[in-house]
């Protein structure tokens, strides 16, 4: 019997690779938005040692589609209107009630595109246009020339489509790292970001790739140039109640800063101080300031906040044990290999 | 076999865009878009593991000759998240399964309905409605 043939044609575009385009013509500036209204006095826990209390597990989940690089039509303006921001919580309301939807309508087709379903959702609209915040075009500053050669990293070309073997596979496909920015910025899901103190040190493990940044409040000189890792050296130290942590000693050329740690790698000069900020029992403001003099004409922010949620945990990712995606790419290259050695 | 697994042809244009965000989950790398399949099987095992589950089914052949396929699902996390537990695909559980096969001819597949018995469908993985993961 032969298979009955049905003709299916779908169309779907995604397009989902972080903008890094320079310098795009600002728009005129909207509506002046306001910003947040700042938190009210309030005054944070303490950890039994005494220093500000950050711990539980934490998401950037609210962030969750916002841009690293602000659409140019909203120029200078950092914050949506009240009616942009209604106008985005609704629609979140309306992804909910979708999603409520345990089973599917019964015309419901199959395709090769993923849900939406499949990754988190944000429960409240970010109020933010980008994920960077200075300068104030929102944009990512000029790249350097020197930088514009580095665009595939050192043993990890990303996203060959005949890979030959796991080294065309970049870090993050192989459970390797995101590097401490991929880690943290919002991706469509497992952002979780649970921090632990202990008298003396910070440790923040991320859900997705599951590393676990010990940071060493001793403050002091960073460790020999010459010991350098996927996730740098860390040092923190608290100004006020906030968890200041610098990190360098990265190896260059490895990640970079779009979802997950793709794009552009960034050098081995990179600078990261990062600030993490309790606002409110339930919100951490969170800024790293990026600062690669071998990559960017300048250092630059990003800032979003991290949010706790009712039963949001951080769930075991055993990467390495079910990465079948490794094997199977790899037979599928093969495969089509010997489909076009055959057809010679 | 045969009767119980149909290929349907297709005729797609596209590859997906969206690798670098569903980088563990890149199908054009390991599923074929070209080979749709659509089998009536019964679940040996789910298999919660990350970055995606996988379901083993049992799929028996005209001839009562039996196959095991695997099935590829979404994330754990996600799954979880929006309310599958473990006794969402018990074993024994029949159910019909439409996806896409591998590249490499083995038989494995890319999930994307599981309808079962009592016509109740359930997205395992990929909707042709779908849209899509948030942009970065």
């Amino acid at each position: 019997m032969k298979p009955p043939v049905v003709i299916i044609i779908a169309i779907v575009v995604l397009t989902a690779l972080p903008a890094f385009a320079q310098n795009p013509k600002a728009a005129p500036p909207a509506a002046a938005p306001k910003a947040p209204a700042a938190a009210k006095t309030w005054t944070g826990p303490k950890t039994p040692w005494g220093d500000p209390d950050i711990q539980g597990t934490w998401t950037s989940d609210d962030c969750i589609g916002t841009p690293l690089n602000r659409p140019a039509q909203f120029g200078d303006r950092l914050y949506y209107t009240e009616q942009e921001l209604a106008d985005r919580e609704a629609n979140l309301a309306r992804q909910a009630d979708n999603d409520k939807q345990e089973f599917v309508a019964s015309d419901a087709r199959v395709g090769t595109g993923p849900p939406g379903h499949w990754g988190e959702r944000a429960r409240r609209p970010c109020r933010q246009t980008s994920l960077i915040v200075d300068p104030p075009n929102g944009r990512t500053p000029d790249v350097l020339p020197e930088a514009r050669t580095r665009r595939v990293p050192e043993g990890a070309g990303n996203d060959n489509p005949m890979p030959a073997s796991w080294e065309d596979f970049s870090y993050y496909i192989r459970c390797i790292t995101r590097g401490v920015t991929g880690s943290i910025f919002p991706v469509i899901y497992g952002n979780g970001q649970q921090i632990v103190q202990g008298p003396g040190f910070v440790t923040i493990l991320q859900e997705m790739v599951h590393e676990a940044r010990v940071i060493p409040l001793k403050g002091g000189a960073h460790t020999s140039s010459n010991i350098r890792s996927y996730m740098g050296d860390a040092r923190g130290h608290w100004e006020g109640n906030t968890l200041v942590v610098e990190t360098t000693n990265f190896l260059g050329n490895r990640t970079g800063l779009g979802g997950n740690g793709g794009g552009m790698p960034t050098s081995d000069a990179l600078k990261l101080t990062e600030r993490f900020t309790r606002v409110s029992p339930n919100e951490l403001k969170y800024e790293v300031t990026i600062d690669d003099p071998k990559t960017y004409v300048s250092p630059f922010k990003v800032g979003f906040p991290l949010t706790q949620e009712p039963g949001y945990q951080n769930f075991e990712y055993a990467c390495h044990e079910g990465n079948n995606a490794m094997f199977n790419s790899l037979s599928g290259a093969r495969a089509q290999e010997k489909t076009a050695q055959e057809k010679k | 076999m045969r009767k119980t697994l149909a290929i349907l042809t297709i005729a797609i244009g596209l590859l997906l865009a969206a690798v670098p965000v569903w980088a563990h989950h890149a199908f054009s790398a390991e599923f074929d878009a070209s080979k749709p399949v659509k089998f009536r099987a019964t679940v040996v095992k789910m298999e919660w593991i990350n970055p995606h589950a996988w379901i083993q089914l049992d799929v028996k052949g005209d001839d009562g000759k039996v196959t095991r396929w695997a099935v590829e699902a979404a994330a754990p996390n996600a799954l979880l998240r929006r309310g599958w537990n473990k006794t969402s695909l018990l074993p024994g559980t029949e159910i019909l399964v439409e996806g896409f096969q591998a590249k490499d001819g083995s038989n494995k597949a890319n999930g994307s309905i599981i309808t079962f018995t009592d016509g109740k469908k359930l997205f395992v993985g990929s909707s042709g409605d779908g849209e899509g993961p948030p942009k970065q």
